[in-house]
């Protein structure tokens, strides 16, 4: 764990330039991109701003906005980071995201409308598409993921870039975050009343905020490969933090308690005080509710010190997902360049009675300022109640070293849908308030959830209950969650776009738009359970089941938490019905629902709760294909396997049983090959022929049904492992 | 439209937007409180309900006409425009 992770190359599209000369040129310079939107019709809202971007050299037409974006920023951070074309080929693409594909929901949706049936616009309306299709344009072939925990995701995913370089999976990221301009993020701030009607105004009017768009990616790089390629460094990525607020979907806890952890977490896996830090580039929403709370922790943090504080949202507009990414990007260069962005819009009143907020706190106002900066802070906070925080050096820092203990199942959760109840091939759940009342869970909340929502607090509950875990005041921070879908919240989001579709951005409903974001469902386990530990949801196709586990495996490495769950869920929706008839992608099977969730817990912890452990979790790994014929999916799948076997310290022959799921389609035979070949005479379970194919929950079921049997004696070891959308990830279980 | 029908249209709105299960609505159940416990998100998705059925704008109007189904279907008959 003691590698140093240094940022070598910066890319960006963003409202206030498409590429970094222009855009860091802006916000030196105070300049808004701040305007009349275009891209949505705002008839009958109160608000009609957001930042744009205008860019006639978007490339890949044929994928979704957000994918276009973040591609335009990938080539600039590559050419930027001076990558050669084989080694850009070994990268991975970690890439944050609100809300997915949601422009080509809204333009299949209005052809619909018009009588026309577009189905290539299908293939991008998740999420789980975005690092894919990149790393497809641009043939990358590290790991992949897509994190979507609304608007930390940009952040979290330069961190989790970070913890994949620690934990040896990769030495180089393409890492940040995307989001198009978007009817439905437009029409759902404007239920809440959250948008502003004049600019934002962070921390000074404060009345809302202005959506923006646009993708900030960064080349995350670890510091020995850096320097054997003679790659200029931008900055090193000093420490980071990750956490959840568990109190309110939308809004932030007022009392900052959350904001603050996150931010001493951050500051701790540095080393470093908060009078350390030269320079803050704050959330700075300019919501009245954030304001205040964000208000709150800087004080009580960064009072009496000499910290600089800036929100650049004054000029980019708030960019979700993209957000935590552009920041970054803004934050990497104060640091290289010695100089303090602004927040712009302040009247010479305004500032006079900005001195009343920020007291002793230096708050950059309108014009930006040199100041030598050694160590600046990016913080995102978001729906659903997830926080991170980055810090960037400008030399040398290692983080402290933290030991890696042994982790294990120690309980587990599932519900799946039956595949011999299928109705047209669609095998379906149904909960009632009475299953939620069983597991003391009230109205209040019941009442909030989507289908997507339920599965994954009924799987989490169950998941709890057999790990025999209570939380508490002590070990509330030390609790986490990862949950991998790979379509996430379809229905909510589908009834929620087609009401704008068919009656305009005034339509929007304030209930359902919180469930539209993929970490929804995080949220409100966090806020039943009071698990305020590391919480993200990565969509990457159905293998995210099990990435989830590899994902929270790295995360109790870090040492922060010491029990991780790993979910994997999807839901059943019209949408994905139809998508899978029409591909045929899902061949003869039946398609399901459901969730599954593993609790995976350290050595230490598992000891001292003297609690039952049913299977180690001895190696695993991730793999992505491109799709190019130099390294086939069939070749990431083999690589997966024998990635994870030599980290668990083990040999193909060890293992006694592989339990796999497999694409449905051609590509399956040849996966189902390579896995005999390797393990030759060894039975391949997969038990999507008495649940249907429930994608994420399907994968994550894989580990259960293996720590059982390994619990149960029935074999010593096993591997399971998963496809989806180029990906593979392979868990080594051993007893 | 009577006064009944306002308060089942409401009622329907409440269990199809706020998903509130049928049985918990009396017409005197307390909404934002007790059992119920709305908040503040679903206060919006009223506003926007009565605003769509009935054109009648309740933005910012005082806490105690959105108490319960009778409080807000009086507000409703008080000020649609007949």
């Amino acid at each position: 764990m003691k590698k140093r992770c240094v940022i070598t190359g910066l890319g960006i599209v963003c409202p206030v330039g498409n590429n970094l000369e222009e855009s860091w040129n802006s916000i030196v310079n105070g300049k808004t991109g701040l305007a009349k939107v275009t891209s949505v019709n705002p008839e009958g809202c109160y608000a009609d701003l957001g930042g744009e971007v205008f860019c006639d050299s978007l490339p890949a037409p044929e994928y979704d906005r957000s994918a276009r974006l973040c591609i335009k920023a990938a080539e600039e951070a590559i050419h930027d980071s001076g990558l050669t074309a084989e080694e850009k080929s070994r990268a991975g693409v970690i890439v944050g995201s609100c809300i997915g594909g949601a422009v080509s929901i809204d333009e299949y949706m209005t052809a619909q409308k018009d009588g026309k049936e577009d189905d290539r616009r299908i293939p991008n309306m998740a999420a789980s598409s975005i690092a894919n299709h990149t790393a497809a344009y641009l043939n990358l072939n590290g790991v992949t993921a897509n994190i979507v925990n609304a608007c930390a995701a940009g952040t979290m995913s330069i961190a989790y870039a970070c913890d994949l370089i620690r934990s040896g999976e990769g030495d180089l990221f393409l890492a940040g975050g995307t989001d198009p301009f978007s009817s439905l993020a437009f029409a759902g701030f404007h239920a809440l009343h959250a948008l502003s009607e004049e600019c934002c105004s962070p921390f000074n009017h404060s009345h809302g905020i202005t959506l923006g768009e646009g993708s900030g990616i960064l080349v995350v790089e670890e510091y020995e490969h850096a320097v054997a390629r003679g790659a200029r460094i931008y900055a090193e990525v000093a420490g980071y933090g990750v956490n959840s607020d568990a109190y309110h979907i939308t809004a932030p806890d007022p009392s900052g308690q959350g904001q603050m952890d996150v931010i001493r977490r951050a500051l701790a896996s540095a080393g470093v005080k908060p009078s350390d830090i030269s320079y803050v580039n704050a959330h700075g929403t300019g919501t009245p509710k954030n304001d205040e709370a964000e208000f709150l922790s800087l004080h009580t943090i960064f009072d009496g010190t000499d910290v600089s504080i800036s929100s650049t949202k004054s000029m980019t507009g708030h960019c979700l997902g993209a957000a935590g990414a552009v920041e970054a990007v803004f934050t990497v260069k104060a640091v290289s360049e010695n100089i303090l962005p602004p927040t712009i819009g302040y009247t010479e009143e305004d500032k006079k009675a900005l001195p009343e907020k920020a007291g002793d706190l230096d708050f950059v106002v309108n014009e930006s300022r040199e100041k030598e900066i050694s160590l600046a802070m990016s913080n995102s906070f978001a729906f659903g109640g997830t926080n991170a925080s980055i810090i960037f050096s400008k030399d040398k820092h290692e983080m402290p070293e933290t030991e890696k203990d042994k982790v294990y199942i120690t309980g587990f959760g599932k519900i799946l849908s039956d595949a011999s109840a299928a109705e047209e091939n669609v095998a379906g759940i149904t909960l009632e308030m009475k299953d939620f009342t069983e597991r003391g869970v009230k109205l209040g909340i019941f009442r909030k959830l989507d289908k997507f929502g339920q599965l994954q607090l009924v799987s989490g509950i169950d998941a709890f209950k057999s790990a025999g875990i209570t939380v508490t005041e002590e070990n509330e921070r030390k609790i986490g969650t990862i949950i991998g879908t790979s379509a996430g919240p379809v229905t909510e989001v589908s009834n929620f776009q087609k009401n704008i579709v068919d009656k305009g951005c005034t339509a929007g409903s304030a209930f359902t738009f919180p469930n539209t974001v993929y970490n929804a469902a995080g949220g409100h386990f966090s806020i039943f359970t009071g698990t305020k530990g590391y919480c993200a949801t990565v969509a990457n196709g159905t293998q995210a089941g099990l990435q989830s586990i590899a994902y929270a495996c790295d995360v109790l490495g870090k040492g922060d938490e010491d029990i991780m769950l790993a979910s994997g869920t999807d839901e059943g929706s019209d949408m994905v019905t139809y998508f899978y008839r029409h591909s045929g992608i899902n061949g003869s099977r039946v398609l399901g629902e459901g969730s599954s969730t593993v609790v995976l817990e350290t050595a230490r912890s598992a000891e001292g709760r003297q609690v039952h452990k049913y299977a180690e979790i001895a190696g695993y790994a991730m793999t992505h294909s491109a799709g190019a014929n130099s390294y086939s999916e069939t070749d990431a799948l083999e690589a997966a396997v024998r990635k994870a076997l030599a980290n668990a310290g083990m040999e193909a022959g060890q293992i006694d049983r592989i339990y796999a799921v497999t694409n449905n389609h051609e590509q399956g035979d040849r996966e189902r090959e390579a896995l005999a070949k390797l393990f030759p005479g060894k039975t391949v379970s997969d038990s999507r022929d008495k649940t249907g194919d429930c994608r994420a929950a399907s994968a994550n079921a894989l580990a259960i049904e293996a720590a059982q049997a390994i619990d149960a004696s029935e074999i010593g070891s096993a591997v399971a492992v998963s496809y989806g959308c180029g990906s593979y990830t392979a868990i080594v279980l051993k007893k | 439209m009577n006064k009944e029908e306002v308060a089942a249209k409401i009622k329907d709105m409440l269990v199809e937007n706020l998903r509130i299960p049928e049985e918990l609505l009396e017409d005197d159940a307390e909404l934002f409180g007790g059992e119920i416990g709305l908040d503040s998100v679903d206060s919006l998705e009223i506003i926007s309900g009565i605003d769509d059925m009935f054109g009648v704008n309740m933005t910012g109007v005082a806490k105690e006409n959105f108490r319960d189904i009778n409080a807000l279907t009086n507000y409703v008959m008080e000020n649609a425009e007949a």
